[in-house]
């Protein structure tokens, strides 16, 4: 019964997210959709290192940059096409996890966070710097190929859209078959008590390089994304702290360490950036973050395991409620 | 050649004192209170702000502005302990980062949409001036900060030291539980050490005011800095955390100088990557601690 439920729940939301840009034409309201399905997507990869390990990286922009980067030198350099590129940039942005995991594992909690902001930072600057190679400071823009799939440019704005959607399901899918495999329960003994992991003969240091790779693999897809669908390129952009921040912020807010989490709380976020800009508009800087950070506050003061639990509570709430209700004549008669 | 290097590290050492404060701060709560305060920077900018808005309508000189903002900022530190900080300890890393990385967010954008993002200075008799001591320029004002700096950082060692509050707050950081045991109530020490830890990041923001711009970002880079010596210079130690700083100013004077103005960072950032890869219990681990 439960299980059924289940399946009906997400059979009746992946037909609704499949309909939505046939149904919804507003060039706003899909541009909407893409951030929230791509912060979602880069939601989820962090929360495989911050939610199930623990390990609070706030400098998942790295990858982000390196997966950005890497399918744009490709494309422009040496005219390989995107759809190679990104599995390139997913594969820079991996091996790069190895020397900065190996350097920032070596701190726990804050000052693992404060090392994985350095490291960003560094790679930042150092693509600031390479001006022959990657453009510096200026940055570049993509070239316009026209409608070409096979390039990852498209007229339509949907195609961008099913991509995200795409990404977004793979990321489910790797986390819903790693929380339910050894791996998961290692990663869960990890984030929980590292010592004690180690303890009962838990390989930490391997478990979480194991985890940050995926991690990383998935943020350089996004990157690679993220810059084909805006068609720029910059260090500011491509490095920029505000992804790190906003990809621990959604699962934060959702609930970290749950397959649903980070789309739960990217949905909430995005839908208040939203009506923030509408009743604002975008020349208030400072607006959409400082909602962002109050909400972040009332979070964890008031539910730090995220806001997913308050809604699968009320949920159970009133569908119990509502059974009670309905057994009650029985008992009467 | 010579006089290039020795002004390079005049400057860094100047500069260091600022980091100094902020790195103390830094290290006083991670010692005591056992979390990273990730809004040490912005505290900065709001004594910076306090000691601009001072010297601006009411035409008080910056440094005078301590006055102010110090005891200001202990106060805001014992509140932001007693209602904020107090109630995520013991509940794991996540909300013990993410609570002082949320207020240091938020008080960042409020500023931004109070202030706007416009550099703000203040002009002083003493902000132009400089002595020679041979060909090397000492900049006033900055003399008078390391100075001020410097005298803050022993008065905190003469605290801890030899009071009976500094003593039970280093009793409390060592071991909380023996702490209490011993009559010290954790809750009135821990306020007391963010209090301290504030004031003194206020106090580095007025000392800054006279030659540094304030701006709703400027907490970032000194609290950045400030992560890096508190690693380099052992996490929750005082005087390695002053040390540090005073080499991290060196050190990023000397990168602006002989490999490019935009390269400070980097070598920052190097340093700390390098201590992590070599001597991840930071410079002081082996004998403190």
């Amino acid at each position: 019964m439960r299980l059924r439920r289940g399946t009906l729940w997400l059979g009746g939301l992946i037909v609704i997210v499949l309909a939505l840009p046939l149904i919804v034409t507003s060039h706003f309201a899909i541009d909407i959709f893409i951030r929230v399905l791509l912060f979602a997507f880069i939601g989820v990869a962090w929360n495989l290192m911050g939610g199930y390990a623990k390990q609070l990286s706030l400098g998942h922009a790295a990858y982000f940059g390196l997966g950005a980067y890497t399918s744009t030198i490709l494309l422009i350099r040496f005219d390989v096409s995107p759809w190679i590129g990104m599995l390139a940039g997913g594969i820079v942005a991996t091996l790069a996890s190895l020397p900065i995991g190996a350097l920032c594992f070596r701190l726990r909690g804050p000052y693992f966070a404060i090392s994985t902001i350095a490291t960003a930072q560094v790679l930042m600057l150092l693509f600031l710097k390479f001006r022959d190679f990657a453009w510096g400071a200026e940055g570049t823009t993509m070239p316009n190929l026209g409608n070409a799939p096979l390039m990852m440019q498209f007229d339509a704005k949907s195609a961008y859209y099913y991509i995200a959607l795409g990404m977004l399901a793979l990321g489910l899918v790797i986390t819903y078959a790693i929380e339910r495999s050894w791996m998961g329960y290692y990663l869960v003994a990890v984030g929980e008590d590292e010592d004690a992991a180690e303890a009962i003969g838990v390989n930490a240091m391997r478990i979480k390089r194991q985890i940050y790779m995926i991690s990383a693999f998935l943020t350089g897809m996004a990157g690679t994304f993220y810059v084909q669908y805006i068609y720029f390129i910059d260090p500011q952009t491509a490095f920029s702290f505000n992804i790190s921040v906003e990809a621990a912020l959604v699962s934060i807010v959702g609930g970290i360490g749950t397959l649903w989490g980070p789309v739960v709380g990217t949905v909430l976020l995005e839908a208040t950036s939203a009506l923030l800009q509408s009743w604002f508009g975008s020349s208030h800087g400072g607006v959409q973050l400082t909602v962002y950070s109050l909400i972040l506050i009332t979070v964890i003061l008031w539910r730090p395991s995220g806001l997913l639990g308050v809604f699968t509570d009320a949920y159970e709430r009133v569908v119990h409620a509502g059974r009670a209700h309905a057994r009650e004549p029985t008992l009467d008669g | 050649m010579l006089v290039t290097v020795a002004q390079a590290v005049v400057n860094g050492l100047l500069i260091g004192g600022i980091y100094a404060l902020v790195s103390i701060g830094v290290t006083l709560i991670f010692g005591v209170v056992k979390i990273v305060n990730f809004a040490q920077g912005e505290f900065v900018m709001i004594g910076m702000y306090i000691s601009y808005f001072l010297a601006t309508y009411l035409g008080i000189d910056p440094l005078a502005s301590l006055i102010v903002a110090m005891p200001l900022l202990f106060v805001v530190g014992v509140l932001l302990q007693h209602f904020l900080i107090r109630r995520v300890l013991g509940l794991g890393d996540m909300p013990q980062i993410f609570l002082t990385f949320a207020l240091s967010l938020l008080l960042i954008n409020v500023t931004l949409l109070l202030f706007t993002a416009n550099y703000r200075t203040v002009q002083t008799s003493y902000t132009e001036t400089s002595i020679h001591l041979g060909e090397v320029y000492v900049p006033v004002a900055k003399l008078i900060a390391f100075i001020v700096a410097m005298v803050l950082s022993g008065a905190l060692w003469v605290f801890l030291h030899a009071t009976d509050l500094g003593k039970a707050m280093r009793a409390a950081a060592q071991n909380p539980d023996v702490a209490m045991l011993m009559g010290i109530n954790p809750d009135r020490v821990f306020c007391v050490a963010v209090g301290v830890s504030l004031a003194l990041a206020g106090a580095a923001g007025c000392l800054l005011m006279p030659f540094y711009p304030a701006y709703p970002l400027v907490g970032q880079v000194f609290v950045l800095m400030a992560f890096v010596a508190v690693v380099f210079g052992t996490l929750g130690n005082v005087t390695g955390a002053l040390i540090a700083s005073l080499m991290m100013g060196v050190a990023e004077s000397l990168g602006v100088q002989f490999v490019g103005a935009d390269s400070g960072l980097i070598v920052v950032f190097m340093m700390l990557l390098l201590t992590l890869a070599f001597r991840p219990s930071g410079l002081f681990g082996g004998w403190t601690r």
